[in-house]
C-alpha cells in the first residue's frame, strides 16, 4: 500500500513538474555556489601552505620579521652581531631557532616606457636575496615562470605579476634604481616572492595594475650596488623557527600563537631598543595577511551561501507541499475515510522533498566541482595572478554544503507531512468547497473600493504564511545580489569616491636618502603646492597589529585647507603638539580596538613608545591608519618626511627630474585608472552574482504566483464562463502582481540592506574593513527589479488562463 | 424571430477506444420567454448540449445561430464576448466569489461588462428575496441563498439566455422549490429565456417546454 501512495504522490507532483524543476534547480544552484567557493577557499590555503613551507617546492616563510625602524640598515657586524644574540638568547618556547638571516630590502623606482611610448617612473621594492634558507624567491614549474635567480650584481629577477603586465621577459635589459642613480640591470628570471604574492603597493588592498608597482629580486651584491650601501648592510632579519608554531590570526578573538607571542614579545623587549627594531609573525606581512584573510573569507562564506539559497529552496519546496496538499485534501480525506493510517500518508511528503534535495544535490555538486571550482580557479590564477600549482586533495566542504542542502530540504518537508497526517477526513469532506476568507479589517478597508479591486487586494492577501515566506525568499535572493551591489557601490564610494573629496595632490613622491630637501626645493622653483607627510607602519603597544602612521602638515576636511583632506565621522582635528598626543584613527582601527573619542593607548615605532589620545575617528579607509601632525611624528620618530605630496598643475613635465630626487612617485591618475580598472574587471564577477540573484527572485516569485493561480482556478475558471474578457483578468492579475511586487521589492530591499550591513559586520577583518551604507539608488533598484519580475509574469497567467479548459472546469464547477 | 437555432450540432470526443458521440444531431430551436427544462439520464448528452449552447464548447459539426447571427466557434475572446453580451449561467455549487459579499458578487459581473448599477443590483437581489443580506459573504449564509445570489448574478448583465446545470443538484427539495420559484419569478420579471439541465423530473413543473435526451438525440420535445 506505501507504494501505491508513493506513487499517487509522485503522480500528482509530476503535474507540477515546472516548480519542482524550479525547486531543484533552487538546490542545485546553491550547492553550485558553496561548491565553488569553497572549491576556492580550500584551493587557495592550499596552495599557501605549499608556498609557505619549508621544501623544496616550498619558499619557507619566516615564523618572525625583524625590521629596522625607518628602514635604515644594520651593517654587516651589526646583524650578526644581532643573529648572535638572539640565539645566545632564544626561548625554546615556540621551537627551537633554525635560522636567523639578515636581508635587505629597499623601496626604488624602476624607469619604464609606458604602453604609448611615454617615459615613466614606476615605484618599486627591490630585494637582495641569494640562495638563502629563508623567505626564497618562488620559482615553481609554470608558464608564469621562467629564467633562473639572480647570480651576479647586474642581474635581476622581475617578479611574474609586474613582468606580465608590463610585458618584461627573461633577456630584457631594465633601468632601475633605489636612491644612488638609475642602473641597467638584465632580467634573468621571471618568478614570485612571498611578499608580494599578493601584488599590491604597500599600503594599499587594491591589486597593482600596469605601471604602478614592480618589484624583482637582485643578490645581496647587486642590490647593495643599486642602493649604494655597503656590503652586508640589512634592515631585516628573518627568523625561521623549528616545527612553524601558529601564530595569532587577526580574524579572531582568541590567541592561537600565545607561545610564539611570548618570544616575540620577548625579543621586542630585549632588543627593540638597543637594535632601534621593530618585530612582527606573518600578520604583518600584508601580502601574507590578506591573502589568508581571502581565503579564510571565502572558507567561511560557502556554507552560508549555500544555506541562503538551501533556505529559499527548502521554502520552496514546503510552499508548494502545502499547495499540493490543499490540493489533494480531498483526495486523503478519502484515503483517511477509507482506513488508511497517518503513517502510511506521511512518509511520502517526507520523501518528496527529500528526493527533490538529493537530485538538486547531486546535480550542484557535480556541476561544483567539474565546472564551477575550475571556473574559481582561472578567477584565482586571473585575478592573483598566481599559478595554481597543487589540486585538491580535501573535499570536505563538497559534503558541508550537500549536508546543509539535504537537511533544509528534509526539514522543510516535515511540517506539510504533518499536516497531511492529521486532516480530518468529516472537516475536509464538509467544507471542501469553502475557501479560507481574507481578514475582517481588509474586508473593511476595501469595501468602498470597486469589487474588481476589492477581490484583488483580498486575493492577494488570503494566504499571508505564502506571502510572508514569499517575501522571505525574494528577500533573500535579493540579499546575495543586492549586497553585491552595495559592497560594489561603498568600495566605489571609499576608493575612487574618496580620491574626488579627499585628494588634492596630483603627485606623491617618495623620499630616498636625500631627503625631503630636494623636492620641496623643486616645488618652490617650480611654483608647485605641496607638503610634506610621513607614513611608516607601526603598532599599538599590547596589541599583535599592524598600522599605518600617517603624519600631515595641514588637518582639514575639505581641499581647501589642505592637499589631503579627512573625512571625519565622529570627534574633533587633533591639536599639535599635545600631550598626549592627539591623533585621528580611522573606523576599521576604532571597531577593532575598541576605541572611541577620549580613548587611551601606547603606540610604538620601534624602539620608542609614545602616549596617544583619540581625538576623533575618521571614515573611508581601508587600510588601518592613525593620523598624527607631522611635526609630532618627527618628533617621535626622527623622520622629517618619507613623501611629499605635490599639486602639479598640468602640462609641467615632472617624472624625470623627480625622479632623480625620490625612489618612487605615485600619481593620482595613475590610482585613479587602478581603481576604474579593477571595477571593471570585477563587472563580469559582479554581472554573474547579479544573474543569479535575479534568476532565484523570478524562481520564487514564480512559483508563488504560479501557486497563487491554480489555488483560483475555480473563480478564474467561473469569472471566464459567465465572460469576463482575458484583459479584464489580466488587469485583476496586474494589480495582485503590482502588490506583491512593490511589497516584496520594498521588504527584500531592506532585507538586503540589513543582511548585508551584518554580512560583512561578521566578515571584516583588521586587514579588510569597511562598512556598506544605504545606497537609495540601489535600493530603489532593487524594488524596480522585483516589480518588473512580478509584472512580467502577468502574461504567463493570462496565458494560462486562456489556456484553461473550461468545458472541464464546468464539470468541475457544475 | 427565433432566440437562437441548432440545427444537426454534433460533438464527438475522440477516446482511445474509439469516438464518443455526446451529441449526435441535435435539431433545437427556442423562442423568447421559453423555460425549457432538459431532462435525460446520465451521460445523455444534456451538458454537452448546454455548454454549445453556451458557447463554452466547440461543436464538431452543425450550425448555430444566435438572432439570426452566427455563433463564433473558433477563438475563446470571441466565444467568451458572445457570452458576456447574451449568456447568463448558474452553477450546481453556486461559485460565487467568497471574498466578496453578496452585492459585490453583482457588482463585478456588471463591472465586467463595463457598467455599475448600485440600484438595479439591489433590485435584483430583492427580486430573489435577499436585500437584507447584501453585505453578507457567502459563507455567512444558506445554500440555497447562495444559489438565489447566483441567480441574481447571471441576471446582473441583462442576458437573453440563462442557463442551468443541476442548479439544484446541490439542494433539498424545500430550498430547491425556493430556488426555483425565485428563478422564476426573476426570469419572467427580467423577460428571459431559461434553459435548466437537470435528472430530477420534479423540474419539469416549471416548465414551458420540456425536452427529453437519450444518447446524444433530442427524443421528445413537449411544450406544456
Amino acid at each position: 500500500m506505501g507504494l501505491l501512495l508513493l506513487k499517487r504522490l509522485l503522480r500528482s507532483l509530476w503535474r507540477t513538474r515546472l516548480r519542482l524543476v524550479a525547486v531543484v534547480l533552487l538546490v542545485a544552484i546553491g550547492v553550485f555556489a558553496g561548491v565553488s567557493f569553497g572549491a576556492y577557499g580550500k584551493t587557495a590555503s592550499t596552495i599557501y601552505a605549499s608556498i609557505y613551507s619549508d621544501t623544496d617546492d616550498g619558499v619557507n616563510l619566516p615564523d618572525l620579521w625583524i625590521e629596522s625602524a625607518g628602514g635604515a640598515p644594520w651593517g654587516e657586524e651589526q646583524a650578526s652581531n644581532f643573529c648572535g644574540e638572539l640565539r645566545a638568547s632564544w626561548n625554546d618556547l615556540s621551537g627551537g631557532l633554525a635560522a636567523c638571516e639578515p636581508r635587505l630590502k629597499v623601496d626604488g623606482v624602476m624607469f619604464w616606457d609606458d604602453e604609448s611610448g611615454e617615459p615613466s617612473v614606476v615605484s618599486a621594492i627591490w630585494h637582495g636575496i641569494d640562495e638563502g634558507e629563508v623567505h626564497r624567491v618562488w620559482m615553481p614549474e609554470h608558464e608564469f615562470v621562467s629564467g633562473r635567480l639572480a647570480a651576479a650584481n647586474d642581474e635581476v629577477v622581475i617578479d611574474s605579476h609586474a613582468a606580465s603586465m608590463m610585458e618584461i621577459s627573461v633577456g630584457d635589459e631594465v633601468e632601475i634604481g633605489a636612491g644612488s642613480g638609475r642602473m641597467t640591470f638584465s632580467v634573468v628570471g621571471v618568478a614570485f616572492h612571498a611578499d608580494h604574492l599578493y601584488f599590491a603597493l604597500p599600503g594599499s588592498i587594491m591589486p597593482a595594475t600596469a605601471g604602478t608597482f614592480v618589484t624583482g629580486y637582485l643578490t645581496d651584491e647587486g642590490l647593495e650596488r643599486l642602493g649604494g650601501y655597503s656590503q652586508g648592510d640589512a634592515n631585516y632579519l628573518l627568523l625561521d623557527i623549528e616545527g612553524t608554531p601558529a601564530y595569532d590570526l587577526l580574524s579572531t578573538e582568541i590567541n592561537e600563537g600565545e607561545q610564539l607571542n611570548t618570544v616575540l614579545e620577548g625579543i621586542r623587549d630585549e632588543f627593540g631598543e638597543p637594535y632601534g627594531a621593530m618585530v612582527y609573525d606573518r600578520s604583518g606581512v600584508e601580502s601574507v595577511e590578506f591573502l589568508r584573510a581571502d581565503s579564510e573569507g571565502a572558507e567561511k562564506s560557502y556554507p552560508v551561501v549555500t544555506g541562503m539559497l538551501a533556505i529559499v529552496a527548502g521554502i520552496t519546496i514546503f510552499l508548494s507541499l502545502q499547495r499540493l496538499i490543499l490540493s489533494q485534501q480531498r483526495e486523503i480525506a478519502i484515503l483517511r475515510t477509507l482506513g488508511v493510517p497517518k503513517g502510511s500518508i506521511m512518509p511520502g511528503f517526507i520523501l518528496a522533498p527529500i528526493v527533490l534535495g538529493l537530485i538538486g544535490v547531486i546535480l550542484g555538486a557535480i556541476l561544483g566541482l567539474y565546472v564551477g571550482a575550475p571556473m574559481m580557479m582561472g578567477v584565482f590564477e586571473e585575478m592573483l595572478g598566481l599559478p595554481v600549482v597543487v589540486g585538491l586533495s580535501d573535499f570536505s566542504f563538497v559534503w558541508v554544503n550537500c549536508s546543509v542542502a539535504m537537511v533544509i530540504a528534509a526539514l522543510s518537508g516535515i511540517r506539510p507531512a504533518f499536516i497531511a497526517a492529521r486532516l480530518q477526513p468529516l472537516e475536509v469532506l464538509r467544507s471542501e468547497h469553502s475557501v479560507k476568507l481574507s481578514y475582517r479589517w481588509l474586508q473593511r478597508f476595501t469595501h468602498k473600493l470597486p469589487p474588481a479591486l476589492a477581490l484583488s487586494l483580498r486575493s492577494t492577501i488570503r494566504k499571508p504564511m505564502r506571502l510572508m515566506f514569499t517575501f522571505m525568499g525574494v528577500g533573500l535572493s535579493m540579499l546575495i545580489f543586492g549586497s553585491m551591489q552595495m559592497m560594489m557601490d561603498s568600495i566605489e564610494d571609499v576608493t575612487l569616491g574618496g580620491m574626488d573629496r579627499n585628494i588634492g595632490w596630483t603627485a606623491q613622491v617618495a623620499l630616498g636618502n636625500q631627503g625631503d630637501a630636494p623636492v620641496v626645493a623643486w616645488a618652490t622653483d617650480n611654483n608647485v603646492e605641496y607638503e610634506r607627510s610621513i607614513q611608516l607602519p607601526f603598532s599599538v603597544v599590547g596589541e599583535n597589529k599592524q598600522l599605518v602612521a600617517t603624519g600631515l602638515d595641514q588637518f582639514s576636511t575639505d581641499l581647501d585647507g589642505s592637499l589631503s583632506a579627512i573625512t571625519l565621522s565622529v570627534g574633533e582635528m587633533p591639536a599639535v603638539s599635545s600631550t598626549p598626543l592627539e591623533v585621528l584613527v580611522d573606523e576599521g582601527t576604532a571597531h577593532f580596538l575598541g576605541w572611541e573619542v577620549g580613548s587611551l593607548g601606547t603606540v610604538g615605532f620601534g624602539a620608542s613608545e609614545v602616549d596617544v589620545s583619540v581625538s576623533g575617528i575618521t571614515t573611508g579607509e581601508m587600510a588601518r591608519t592613525m593620523y598624527f601632525h607631522r611635526s609630532d611624528l618627527e618628533e617621535v620618530t626622527g623622520i622629517p618626511a618619507t613623501s611629499v605630496l605635490l599639486a602639479i598643475p598640468e602640462g609641467l613635465d615632472f617624472s624625470q627630474d623627480l625622479g632623480a630626487l625620490s625612489v618612487g612617485i605615485t600619481e593620482i591618475s595613475g590610482l585613479r585608472e587602478t581603481f576604474t580598472t579593477l571595477m571593471n574587471q570585477q563587472q563580469q564577477f559582479f554581472n554573474a552574482i547579479l544573474f543569479l540573484g535575479v534568476l532565484i527572485a523570478i524562481v520564487v516569485l514564480f512559483n508563488t504566483l504560479l501557486m497563487n493561480l491554480s489555488e483560483r482556478d475555480l473563480e478564474l475558471a467561473t469569472l471566464r464562463v459567465l465572460g469576463a474578457s482575458i484583459w479584464r483578468l489580466g488587469s485583476m492579475l496586474l494589480v495582485e502582481h503590482l502588490i506583491i511586487g512593490v511589497v516584496g521589492g520594498i521588504l527584500g530591499a531592506f532585507i538586503s540592506l540589513y543582511g548585508a550591513q551584518a554580512m560583512i559586520a561578521s566578515s571584516v577583518q583588521w586587514a579588510f574593513f569597511f562598512k556598506i551604507e544605504p545606497n537609495w539608488t540601489i535600493i530603489y533598484s532593487l524594488i524596480t527589479t522585483v516589480v518588473v519580475i512580478s509584472v512580467a509574469l502577468v502574461p504567463f497567467g493570462m496565458w494560462r488562463i486562456s489556456k484553461m479548459e473550461l468545458v472541464e472546469k464546468v464539470k468541475t464547477l457544475g | 424571430m427565433p432566440l437562437f437555432e441548432i440545427s444537426n450540432l454534433k460533438r464527438h470526443y475522440e477516446m482511445a477506444s474509439g469516438a464518443v458521440k455526446a451529441l449526435d444531431g441535435v435539431d433545437l430551436v427556442v423562442e423568447p420567454g421559453e423555460r425549457i427544462v432538459l431532462l435525460g439520464p446520465s451521460g445523455s448528452g444534456k451538458t454537452t448540449l448546454l455548454n454549445c449552447i453556451a458557447a463554452l464548447d466547440i461543436p464538431t459539426d452543425g450550425g448555430y445561430t444566435f438572432e439570426s447571427e452566427p455563433v463564433p466557434a473558433k477563438g475563446s475572446e470571441k466565444m467568451t464576448s458572445f457570452r458576456r453580451a447574451n449568456i447568463g449561467y448558474v452553477f450546481q455549487f453556486f461559485n460565487l466569489l467568497q471574498d466578496l459579499t453578496v452585492l459585490e458578487n453583482i457588482l463585478l459581473i456588471q463591472e465586467l461588462s463595463g457598467g455599475r448599477d448600485v440600484e438595479r443590483a439591489m433590485d435584483l437581489l430583492k427580486l430573489v428575496g435577499l436585500s437584507e443580506e447584501v453585505n453578507r459573504f457567502p459563507s455567512e449564509i444558506s445554500g440555497g441563498q447562495q444559489q438565489r445570489v447566483a441567480i441574481a448574478r447571471s441576471l446582473a448583465k441583462s442576458p437573453k439566455l440563462l442557463l442551468g446545470d443541476e442548479l439544484t443538484g446541490n439542494l433539498d427539495s424545500e430550498t430547491s422549490s425556493m430556488v426555483m420559484e425565485a428563478l422564476i419569478r426573476a426570469c419572467e420579471a427580467e423577460q428571459i429565456t431559461t434553459i435548466m439541465v437537470t435528472h430530477d423530473e420534479s423540474m419539469k413543473k416549471y416548465a414551458t417546454r420540456l425536452i427529453r435526451m437519450d444518447s446524444g438525440r433530442i427524443v421528445s420535445d413537449e411544450r406544456l
